[in-house]
């Protein structure tokens, strides 16, 4: 009998006791282990067993993953490891048995990968996570298994800390803590070693702050992580921890941002950037992790080197102010917008538009708008690439921003150089290619004007390039030619940008793609372009070949005449074409030699002389085809800053726009482009990219061109509509306003606005949207004027006497109009007695003028929704209970109610309003009415009643009728554009009259809604902002709250609080009247 | 313009100043023509141009041309020796009342004395009078140039209780800014009737370009510039311009920058600044000016 069977013998009896399957891994694991054990051992190995299984009711399972574990084990375990196993799971099972089993089920793997060494503390770790519950024997358990499938890819260490982590989470949700350990085998694969504690350290500050973001944590966190350059994202961890630590919930927002924002940078970057989000640490936690999630923004305005001036100015702040500071690296303070704009060598359109709007209009004399490069893409009419300059004859386009060079005037003056050279298209007439008139220092070999007619070109530009069987090649010579043409001018009559734009040329030449790459004829028109960059010495071509570039050369550089018209660039582009159709467009071989070519000394007599005829002349420019071994002709590139040239698409514009004009003036027909004219012209252009354009098929995309044509050109598209009962604005203006556009102009203002907090402005905080209010009827008005007959006619009393006389009589002047003749009597008497007589004896006329322009700002919020006057009791009073004559109570009631409904406070201002209108009509002092309303910062409505240079009139009554209560009150925006209007009348005294029914109060005006201060502090700043630009603000409101807030917002300005609303229709006119007397 | 010494103050009696030499001005249309003709018609003139672009030099070398000398004194400067006074020149203000144009009385020692007024010294005197900016003077001075102005050639003075009939070479000329124009400040029909008006513009860039270069001493290519200059600046008109840069700032411009001056600084003193303080609208000029002069 073997041992083993021996000691099955043994046992029998006491394993009968147990379900069978016990006895069957006893018995299996039994005979492995006696190969291997001394028969004491196995001996011993069997008592543990069956002490484990009858440690209690169901220690059995325990037992039998134990026999299980053992059998698996054997290969390589000690007898030692064995026994250690068994008393470690004689102890868990002691408290839970599944646990105990679990941890059975993990051992064999747990012993192989941590070592005999290091399973103790293993098995201590797993104890750790078991609070005497199920749950935690539960998670304990899985710990136990996740742990030991890991075994030998991590560290304890790292186990060690994750215990701690999911020992926090298990506080408050074992389901939680569950899924969590679920997760963290995928993630530690994804992790790289060194990652893996302060991943968990970041973990289980996360868990301690934020426990319920620990899963987004787990599912995101490694792949944010690897946006971190790998040497720091311990440091980005730690730093991270610190945030959580102090600002708990959005913890792990600030990490997602940071993370985001460094990825945007390059990797060595990250340790610098680290080091400076460090020394905002200690500070503020949120300002560093501000910092690193706006580095990215920031790095795309200034340069890597400029970092940390931009950085250092943000820790000064935020050394005096953490509020501030967190501002300052939220990017939302002025100061940091302004260090970034002085740091920065880019240069923004936004900044520069104005100025360079008026740099062209000096240039061209025409009133030419600047716009973004995108915004002529938008509009679909041909021109598709967003960052060329260009120019469609009424705007000049503009890339958004600028920054090719280190410095800000050297980015600016490019800019200037780009401007300047749209400008010259205008200025030098690029556009105004007639056909039929001659050339100036070329002689004309295009085919005469008479001879080419009846082709049905819309243009004359479009009749130009139908000469042409290339068209692109056409177009390509027509473009180098007129813009060495442009150059030319803007060199000589432009001396001072002669450097910058010699220096944009040159960064061209250096980019221009290797000439000897191309086939001949694109080479031929690349060195075209070098010539026109004044990069002759760039010029390469095969020697052999020498003649025929030599001319081309001569005939470009003829252009540059001071005399060359627009029409000597059509003929020298004709003249170029009829060279480049000699050239076939084949490789070279290599070995060819491509040398310099200097313009020719005369143009050859071919060139010059051979003057053809008409037939002759078109036969030349006719198609060229493919001869063999020739490529399709493409274009060279075009240089960076002539930007888009469209000659044929602008010419079309300008005679649409015309035609639109002439049209709307009354006189002859606007020419209507026909689909199929534009369909033509749409396949023959070469300016337009049809491809770049296509929205749908061929069809829509012509249609959707054409409307959009149309649409810039300002083509009418429909019969006019007559504004029925208005008088029809006088024909001869020719500028063909429409009257009144169908749906509210909105046009959109931005305004910073103060942070108290921060003691800094945030930059463009606030867009307000200026429109003009909807009309309604005008039987507000005169009911208005019906109910308070009395007051009207007593307030318009009272202001006629405030009309100052014209001219006031000064007498006792030294100097003066006149002799005042009782002066001169007394004079001439204290002459006569000897006294010392008094010599001011003149008189002069003073005028005496009342210069005075007032905004009045009506809060339109919600509020001033509510009834002033509860409806009383009367009624109920006079019911007398007798149901009987209920019904007919009723009725008169409500009767009562509709006719006269319970007065507003917006109804109240509404009639104050009134008043004061037709006070100021008599008074004549220039006056605007506006309302405001608004949902949070982006959406400040502020509507035109009246405006300042709106004469009073039956539209105003209307529009009067439209006040209602709307929405929030953000009080500050409105306050800062009613400034902007005051400061835009020229009147001596400005007054800014607010009448409000409480607190400014606004979505995300303050921490949050029922915050005071922010909005308090804004709306008094704005106030004082008006009072530096000499207006006189005055606050008046009917919250009987208001002096407390009144009180700061106000300090020394003036304010009232009308406790009795109803008298507010009286009051108001008296208080202008004070404040203007 | 030749360097003179440098001198200090000379003072002459209104009478006794005179132009020794003939005034520069470049005709640029008929204008030498038709003022000659209106003189010698005696049909008053009325100059309409913007500021600075040649009307009181205009005046001064018709003047001269015409064989006259040339004087010039303002309202109530209180002189009264009694000289003939070939052309007066008025600049009119806002404050300009009849009373100072006619002549008033003056406190003495024993009494009041009459004062002639520079308008009534110039009707008696047979002399030019150039009421500068008339618009400026207040509406009831327009009103008493009326008679003045029409076959009567009668100065009523009230206070005198007379009535001054023209000497013969008397002729009223007056300016006219219509840049101005606002409704305060239009010149009324009826005033405006009696005048034929020549109206004066900034000159081509060519003949600009050689005032500039006679007036300033700079050679011709930058004379030429800042012909340009101006040309472009008068694009921006309605830009807090009111107009455009006048001939006698790029004048001034030149003069700097023939005095060794730095083209670009010397427009930015005498142009740019001179010009606006609006910063933006500044700025534009600036750019203008470094794309023209290096």
């Amino acid at each position: 009998m073997s041992q083993a069977d021996s000691i099955l013998e043994r046992y029998a009896g006491q394993l009968h006791a147990f379900p069978a399957a016990v006895a069957a891994s006893f018995a299996e694991a039994c005979r492995t282990l006696a190969e291997r054990l001394p028969p004491e051992a196995l001996d011993h190995w069997a008592r543990l067993g069956m002490q484990l299984a009858e440690l209690n009711l169901r220690s059995f399972e325990a037992a039998d993953e134990f026999f299980r574990a053992s059998a698996r084990l054997a290969p390589a375990a000690s007898t030692e490891a064995l026994e250690a196993v068994a008393h470690e799971a004689l102890a868990i099972a002691a408290d839970s048995v599944p646990l105990a089993t679990a941890f059975l089920r993990a051992a064999p793997q747990a012993l192989e990968g941590f070592g005999f060494e290091h399973f103790e503390q293993w098995t201590s770790l797993g104890r750790r996570l078991y609070k005497g519950n199920w749950k935690s024997a539960a998670l304990a358990g899985q710990f136990f298994e996740t742990s030991a499938s890991m075994a030998g890819q991590v560290r304890l260490g790292q186990l060690s800390r994750l215990v701690l982590f999911l020992d926090e989470l298990a506080r408050h949700s074992y389901e939680l803590a569950s899924a969590c350990l679920a997760q963290v085998p995928t993630v530690f694969q994804r992790l790289g070693e060194e990652d893996r504690l302060p991943y968990l350290t970041y973990a289980l500050e996360l868990a301690q702050s934020s426990w319920a973001d620990a899963r987004l944590y787990l599912d995101r966190g490694p792949s944010l992580l690897e946006k971190v350059h790998q040497p720091v994202r311990e440091r980005f961890l730690l730093l991270a921890a610190q945030v959580a630590k102090g600002y708990g919930r959005s913890a792990f927002q600030y990490l997602e941002a940071a993370a985001e924002g460094l990825a945007e940078l390059e990797p060595d970057q990250h340790h610098r950037v680290i080091e400076l989000a460090e020394q905002l640490a200690p500070y503020s936690p949120e300002a560093a992790m501000e910092f690193l999630a706006n580095v990215g923004t920031v790095l795309q305005r200034i340069r890597f080197e400029e970092l940390e001036a931009w950085h250092e100015t943000g820790l000064r702040i935020l050394q005096t102010s953490y509020e501030g500071g967190e501002a300052y690296f939220r990017l939302q303070s002025a100061k940091s917008e302004e260090m970034l704009e002085r740091l920065s060598a880019r240069v923004d359109l936004a900044r520069v538009g104005e100025v360079l709007r008026l740099y062209c209009k000096a240039l061209t004399g025409r009133n030419v708008a600047i716009q973004n490069a995108a915004a002529l893409a938008e509009k679909g009419i041909g021109w598709v690439d967003e960052t060329k300059a260009s120019t469609e004859g009424t705007t000049i386009f503009l890339p958004e921003r600028m920054e090719r060079y280190a410095t800000k005037e050297e980015n600016f003056a490019a800019y200037k150089v780009f401007a300047t050279h749209q400008a010259a298209h205008l200025e030098f007439g690029s556009f105004e290619f007639r056909f039929d008139r001659e050339p100036r220092v070329f002689e004309r070999t295009l085919p005469a004007p008479a001879s080419a007619n009846g082709t049905g070109a819309i243009t004359d530009m479009e009749r130009y390039f139908d000469l042409f069987g290339d068209r692109q090649l056409a177009s390509d010579l027509y473009t180098v030619a007129e813009d060495t043409r442009i150059d030319a001018a803007i060199k000589r009559e432009y001396g001072g940008i002669r450097r910058t734009l010699a220096r944009l040329q040159r960064d061209e030449l250096a980019r221009r793609p290797d000439v000897r790459m191309m086939p001949l004829r694109q080479a031929f028109v690349e060195n075209l372009i070098r010539f026109s960059l004044d990069g002759s010495e760039a010029i390469r071509w095969p020697a052999a070949r020498s003649e025929p570039m030599a001319q081309a050369l001569a005939i470009l550089s003829k252009l540059q005449d001071p005399e060359a018209t627009v029409e000597d660039a059509a003929e020298a582009a004709a003249r170029l074409y009829r060279i480049a159709v000699t050239i076939p467009n084949v490789f070279e071989e290599a070995e060819i030699e491509w040398q310099a070519v200097e313009p020719a000394e005369s143009l050859s007599a071919a060139m010059e002389g051979g003057k053809l005829g008409p037939e002759g002349a078109e036969a030349r420019l006719g198609d060229v085809g493919l001869g063999e071994g020739e490529l399709e002709y493409t274009s060279p590139p075009d240089p960076d800053f002539r930007g888009d040239f469209k000659p044929e698409l602008v010419q079309l514009l300008m005679k649409l726009r015309e035609d639109a004009q002439t049209g709307q003036a009354g006189s002859g027909q606007p020419m209507q482009l026909t689909p199929e004219q534009l369909q033509e012209l749409l396949e023959k252009s070469v300016e337009i990219d049809l491809d770049a354009l296509m929205e749908g098929d061929l069809e829509q995309t012509t249609g959707l061109f054409l409307s959009n044509l149309q649409k810039e050109a300002g083509t009418p598209m429909q019969d006019k509509k007559d504004a029925p009962g208005r008088p029809t604005s006088d024909q001869s203006t020719g500028e063909g306003e429409s009257e009144q556009p169908l749906e509210p102009v909105v046009s959109v203002y931005y305004y910073d606005e103060w942070d108290f907090r921060a003691q800094d402005y945030k930059p463009r905080w606030c867009a307000v949207k200026e429109m003009v209010i909807q009309e309604g009827t005008e039987e507000f008005y005169e009911a208005t004027l019906r109910e308070h007959a009395g007051l009207v006619a007593q307030t318009r009393k009272q202001f006629e006497l405030m009309k100052p006389e014209m001219f006031r009589k000064i007498k006792r002047l030294r100097d003066g109009e006149d002799i005042d003749l009782d002066a001169a009597i007394e004079w001439m008497v204290e002459h006569r007695v000897g006294a010392n007589p008094n010599d001011k004896v003149y008189w002069r006329r003073n005028k005496v003028e009342r210069d005075v322009a007032v905004a009045f700002l009506i809060d339109m919020s919600a509020s001033t929704d509510e009834e002033i006057q509860k409806r009383d009791k009367r009624y109920d009073d006079d019911f007398d209970d007798d149901p009987r004559r209920y019904l007919s109570w009723w009725v008169s009631k409500r009767r009562h109610e509709l006719s006269h409904p319970p007065k507003r406070i917006i109804d109240v201002e509404k009639e104050s309003t009134v008043l004061l209108m037709t006070a100021l009509e008599t008074i004549g002092d220039q006056y605007g009415i506006y309302g405001f309303s608004g949902y949070g910062r982006d959406n400040v409505e502020f509507y035109v009643i009246k405006d300042f240079d709106e004469q009073f009139d039956d539209r105003i009554k209307r529009r009067l009728d439209k006040i209602a209560p709307i929405r929030s009150t953000r009080m500050g925006p409105a306050i800062r554009h009613a400034t902007y209007k005051l400061l835009q009348t020229n009147a001596k005294v400005r007054i800014l009259f607010l009448l409000s029914d409480g607190r400014p109060q606004d979505h995300g005006y303050g921490r949050d809604r029922t915050e005071k201060e922010y909005a308090i502090h804004d709306t008094k700043q704005a106030l004082l902002e008006a009072k530096r630009e000499g207006i006189t603000p005055f606050a008046l409101t009917v919250d009987r709250a208001g002096h407390d807030y009144l009180k700061t917002m106000c300090q020394d300005m003036g304010y009232e609080v009308v406790a009795d609303i109803e008298s507010l229709p009286s009051r108001l006119p008296a208080l202008y009247r004070r404040l203007t007397e | 313009m030749t360097e003179t010494a440098p001198k200090g103050a000379t003072i002459y009696a209104v009478e006794e100043y005179t132009l020794a030499e003939e005034p520069y001005y470049l005709p640029i249309g008929d204008e030498v023509e038709l003022f000659e003709s209106a003189y010698e018609q005696h049909i008053p003139v009325l100059l309409k141009g913007p500021t600075g672009c040649g009307k009181t030099r205009f005046v001064e070398y018709m003047a001269y041309r015409l064989g006259r000398p040339i004087t010039k004194i303002s309202p109530g400067s209180g002189r009264h020796e009694e000289h003939r006074v070939p052309l007066i020149t008025v600049a009119c203000h806002e404050d300009l009342t009849a009373s100072d144009l006619v002549g008033r009385y003056l406190l003495d020692v024993d009494g009041t004395r009459w004062i002639d007024g520079p308008l009534t010294r110039a009707v008696k005197s047979g002399a030019i009078c150039y009421l500068d900016e008339v618009v400026e003077a207040r509406k009831d001075t327009t009103v008493l140039i009326h008679p003045l102005t029409d076959y009567r050639r009668l100065l009523p003075v009230e206070k005198l209780g007379q009535v001054i009939e023209a000497a013969d070479g008397f002729l009223l000329v007056i300016s006219y800014n219509p840049g101005y124009q606002s409704a305060l400040k239009d010149l009324k029909h009826s005033t405006r009737q009696r005048f034929i008006a020549i109206e004066f513009t900034y000159p081509p860039r060519e003949q600009e370009a050689e005032i500039i270069a006679h007036e300033s001493g700079v050679d011709r290519a930058t004379a030429r510039d800042l012909a340009r200059l101006g040309e472009k600046v008068r694009n921006l008109k309605e830009h807090g311009l009111g107009e455009g840069v006048s001939t006698r700032l790029l004048i001034y411009a030149g003069k700097l920058i023939a005095k060794g001056i730095a083209p670009r600084r010397a427009c930015q003193v005498a142009i740019t600044w001179a010009l606006t303080d609006d910063r933006e609208v500044q700025r534009s000029i600036e750019e203008v000016v470094t794309s023209i002069f290096e």
